[in-house]
């Protein structure tokens, strides 16, 4: 085995590759997350659980602020499938919230779960790679990560078990979320 | 698109071999961490703890060393000269490294040939570009001027267009150079980082799909423009600054269009669901009652 240094230029590449690939996914999810909400409430908003779903949806767009600020900041690519999010995160709202409370819920949880781990791996990325350069981001990152696993823990508390075919939706929720994180992370 | 298609580029390693560099994405999603035991012990040994060590496979291609990069730019920068005698090619990389003291053996170290020369060049005047626009932004700053972005989008295309002008005679050879597939991902990145760059500097704040309308739009003006340029025969070339001017404000005049269309589909909308509510109405609109003939 050789051993040979990698030069200041090409690790600064990399760091700079890194922080790119999470402000854009992160982007893209939160954009997601608070279409979903949206059309959870075009559905369910009149009904009990509105304002719940009303007041996850504005913790989302905090989140979605932040990162859009961030998006300029460090001169950050947009995902192209920005649009593409918009109109099937509305229709994964509406479509789970149709299957009623239970059904929104579910996706709710599903969707969070996901989210939860994914913002795990970044913190654990970007602590790999210079702790002290992103103390900023990675306390973000935290935060942003406790309100959504909140969030997935008042979907439990609100019947999500209790959904039509709860194992399989929460799986092809799942599946499909985690396609939209590779997908994000490179176009 | 590529991934670092849009982001801002550094300088591209221009030394890929076969395992590619270790700065692409490894296969388990992440990034090549391996920054085992066996290597803090290796660090140590070598006295240079700060560089970054990573272990590499025999099979993995190692990334250039800083002391290759410095090598490579100093060779490619001395070759430039030779390019009006031999274009841009193989031949000009070979004199411009004996006209460094360096054996002609030394074009191993550039597999892609003329293109690493035009790459070299283009890279180098995005960064020249790059010094232009910073210096701009801090002069209207310091005068408390606003950046007025059609003139500063202007002057910067035509700043960049203008340091192609020393090398015009060859430089449609570079164009096609940059057209052939094996080089076109890198042309497209060096375009993308100009049309970045001016957008970044004059201001552009957009977080969205704008972020790449507003870029094509730009990236397609510059190449059009780039195109009349090599053939411009007037003096100074101003035929082609006018050319540019005419591109922009097209531009422009599409963009009020897009907006004057959602307008104008919003009132006809309206208008449509207004007639649908009248139309609705007639049944509810009492018959006329006929006179009684019968009343004489």
């Amino acid at each position: 085995m050789s051993i040979r240094r990698i030069s200041q230029r090409a690790k600064d590449e990399k760091t700079r590759k890194l922080l790119s690939r999470i402000i854009r996914v992160d982007q893209a999810g939160e954009l997601g997350a608070d279409r979903i909400y949206a059309g959870q409430i075009a559905v369910l908003g009149n009904t009990p659980v509105g304002p719940i779903i009303q007041e996850m949806k504005e913790q989302e767009q905090e989140h979605l602020e932040t990162f859009n600020k961030l998006i300029v900041e460090k001169r950050v690519r947009p995902t192209a499938l920005l649009p593409l999010w918009n109109i099937a995160g509305f229709a994964l709202g509406a479509g789970t919230a149709l299957l009623g409370k239970e059904g929104a819920m579910a996706c709710t949880v599903a969707v969070e779960s996901v989210i939860g781990e994914h913002y795990n791996s970044q913190i654990r990325d970007l602590m790999e790679d210079d702790p002290e350069k992103h103390k900023e981001l990675i306390k973000k990152l935290s935060k942003f990560r406790d309100d959504e696993l909140h969030h997935h823990d008042t979907g439990l508390e609100h019947d999500a078990e209790k959904a039509p075919m709860y194992d399989a939706l929460s799986q092809v929720i799942k599946v499909g979320c985690i396609g939209a994180i590779w997908l994000s992370e490179r176009i | 698109m590529s991934t670092s298609t849009g982001d801002r580029n550094p300088p591209q390693d221009t030394s890929s071999g076969p395992g590619g560099s270790a700065s692409s994405q490894t296969s388990n999603g992440g990034y090549n961490t391996q920054r085992t035991g066996q290597g803090a012990q290796y660090s140590d040994e070598l006295d240079n703890s700060e560089d970054l060590v990573s272990e590499v496979e025999e099979e993995e291609m190692p990334e250039e060393t800083e002391e290759e990069y410095q090598t490579k730019q100093a060779v490619l920068k001395a070759s430039l000269p030779f390019v009006h005698q031999y274009g841009w090619t193989k031949k000009a990389i070979v004199a411009g490294a004996e006209s460094l003291g360096m054996p002609s053996m030394v074009h191993g170290m550039f597999p892609r040939g003329g293109a690493e020369l035009v790459f070299y060049f283009y890279e180098e005047s995005n960064k020249e570009l790059e010094s232009f626009l910073k210096q701009k932004v801090t002069e209207l700053k310091e005068k408390d001027e606003k950046i007025k972005t059609g003139p500063f989008i202007h002057d910067a295309i035509e700043t960049r267009l203008r340091m192609i002008i020393p090398y015009i005679d060859k430089w449609p050879q570079a164009m096609a150079i940059q057209t052939l597939p094996q080089n076109a991902v890198q042309s497209w990145t060096n375009l993308s980082r100009v049309v970045d760059d001016i957008w970044f500097y004059a201001g552009d704040k957009s977080n969205d799909f704008n972020w790449y309308t507003k870029r094509g739009s730009l990236a397609a003006v510059y190449k059009s423009t780039e195109i009349y340029l090599i053939q411009d025969r007037s003096e100074d070339y101003t035929d082609t600054w006018n050319f540019l001017e005419n591109r922009l404000e097209d531009v422009v005049s599409a963009g009020h269009l897009a907006r004057n269309l959602q307008e104008t589909n919003t009132v006809l909308s309206e208008g449509a669901k207004g007639f649908c509510v009248m139309v609705s109405q007639v049944p509810t609109i009492p018959k006329p009652t006929e006179p009684n003939r019968n009343d004489k």
